[in-house]
């Protein structure tokens, strides 16, 4: 397997500038790489999407009219059943979280383009950035009694010297858990497509028993990019109850 | 005759204005059934990456104190045990959301059986 | 692994809240509006339709008990004049049959009264023709001429024993 060495099925998650020379802003680097060209590509087709599809403003909505009032109802859904009414106006933030995740997905299963939800980085980033403004929300809701949410109310006070570690280890691991289920989704699907793939070719004619398969996993991995921005919204939106009611 | 005829159309009307009624209000109201389902998939995943965050925030954090303060390996090992305890935190708090969202679809189809029968 | 190389981290992380921000003006600014309003629009449609369906629907209710009341007044109504034509009806011959059995009974009492005069004058004339043959047969067979008064007397005796 000389050929599955040369093109490893990780190097479809490789940066790469887009421009010849880095760009430096500040002493950091900031070129225009193939993951934000994704990212441009995500906001184009979100809002393209939506602003084109409600272009009508039809009272009977069409195929493309559906579809984004779809996907404005799934996460006014998810914010009312989780939230509650306090969770209003936090809608346009989590419904651009959803779409960004969501069409960052799909446009990575474009052949040949790049996933950047693939990145642990990305994830970790909005992970941390979600993590930090529940807890801003949580702590400006309730001041410091937001505190209160590190030890479980009945138990016995002695315990609090155990559960309290325990309670904040647990909390703090949430922006972990949130970006790299994601990260992971997205990286073993795609190493999986790749691999395959590659089996695909490697085998030539007989290669059709695996290319079956391939659309098999393909249709799965649509499934998984849509589920993984659902579940991510949707524990951002669990988190944000969590800091609002403070269970 | 036709009156039974007169009758039975605004009766078959009434039956469907209500209907209509009904399925309306389930759209703006509370309607959370029918997406349990596909959730399932993911849930066996959420499990494992809670847990494991859980231990690797644990891990990282005793780490970091037991660079700073100078104590290897206590912290980690420490924080080690802690990072198993709140992974299991995670999972418990992730297995009784679980229920809890069971059990609100049981109920909310119950009731909605309820309403057509 | 790509992921973890930290170089292209300071680019990824600079493009990420680039992009997010302008998504999130996006849609918090242009997108969601417009679908919220086509929703609102929607659901505000919905439920004037159901409102006016169900408006209709009392009306023509109305409608029909009106117009059912209306068939019931006119079937009662009907009976009411059948009824009052066929107790006038009655009446009527009723009060017809009483004429004619009066007129009836008058003529029958009128033609007894004939009857009876009839009946009187013929015993009258009968007395007198009894009398003067009672005289006569008295002269004739034993020559006593009878005053009339007692001859009558005699007659009448005997006529009342016959009678």
């Amino acid at each position: 397997m000389a050929a599955g060495e040369k093109q490893s099925p990780l190097d479809q998650f490789t940066i790469k500038p887009l421009s010849g020379e880095p760009t430096m802003l500040g002493g950091f680097d900031i070129s225009f790489t193939n993951s934000s060209a994704a990212m441009l590509a995500t906001v184009a087709a979100v809002t393209l999407f939506l602003v084109f599809s409600m272009r009508g403003r039809a009272l009977v909505p069409g195929r493309w009219q559906s579809c984004a009032e779809i996907c404005y109802e799934i996460v006014a859904n998810m914010l009312r059943d989780n939230v509650g009414s306090e969770g209003r106006k936090y809608f346009p933030f989590i419904f651009t979280i959803f779409m960004f995740v969501l069409f960052g997905n799909f446009i990575g299963l474009i052949p040949g383009s790049f996933t950047f939800t693939s990145h642990v980085i990305v994830t970790f980033v909005m992970a941390s950035v979600i993590f930090l403004g529940v807890t801003a929300i949580g702590f400006a809701r309730h001041g410091l009694g937001y505190c209160r949410m590190f030890f479980p109310h009945g138990a016995p006070l002695w315990t609090a010297v155990i559960l309290v570690p325990i309670e904040l280890v647990s909390y703090l691991s949430r922006p972990l858990s949130l970006s790299v289920r994601l990260f992971a989704n997205m990286v073993v699907g795609h190493v999986l497509l790749k691999v395959i793939a590659g089996f695909v070719i490697a085998l030539g004619v007989f290669g059709i028993v695996p290319l079956a398969f391939l659309v098999g996993i393909t249709a799965l991995e649509f499934l998984v990019a849509a589920l993984q921005a659902y579940i991510f919204t949707i524990l951002t939106c669990i988190y944000l109850h969590d800091a609002i009611h403070m269970h | 005759m036709t009156e039974p005829d007169d009758r039975s159309s605004l009766k078959q009307l009434d039956e469907r204005l209500k209907a209509a009624r009904t399925r309306h209000d389930q759209d703006r109201g509370l309607d959370n059934s029918g997406k349990s389902g596909a959730n399932n998939v993911g849930v066996g995943f959420r499990i494992a990456v809670e847990m494991i965050a859980a231990l690797a925030v644990g891990v990282g954090i005793g780490l970091l104190l037991d660079n700073w303060l100078g104590t290897k390996p206590w912290m980690l090992i420490v924080f080690f045990i802690l990072g198993c305890g709140a992974g299991f935190t995670n999972l418990i708090r992730v297995a009784r959301e679980l229920d809890r969202k069971a059990r609100l679809a049981k109920q909310s189809k119950d009731a909605g059986g309820g309403q057509e029968g | 692994m790509p992921q973890f190389d930290p170089s292209s981290f300071s680019s990824q992380i600079f493009w990420l809240a680039v992009m997010f921000v302008v998504l999130y003006l996006l849609m918090s600014k242009i997108a969601l509006p417009r679908i919220a309003e086509v929703l609102e629009e929607r659901q505000d449609k919905i439920d004037d339709d159901l409102a006016k369906a169900e408006k209709l629907k009392t009306e023509a209710e109305q409608v029909l008990a009106e117009y059912e009341k209306a068939i019931a007044d006119a079937r009662s109504s009907a009976a009411a004049a059948l009824k009052e034509a066929s107790a006038e009806m009655a009446a009527e011959a009723a009060k017809r049959e009483e004429a004619f059995g009066a007129e009836l009974a008058a003529k029958i009492s009128e033609a007894e009264g004939r009857i009876a005069t009839a009946r009187n004058e013929a015993l009258k004339n009968l007395t007198a023709v009894a009398t003067e043959v009672t005289a006569a047969a008295t002269d004739r067979l034993i020559g006593a001429k009878l005053d009339e008064a007692t001859v009558r007397k005699a007659v009448d005796d005997a006529m009342g024993d016959a009678s």
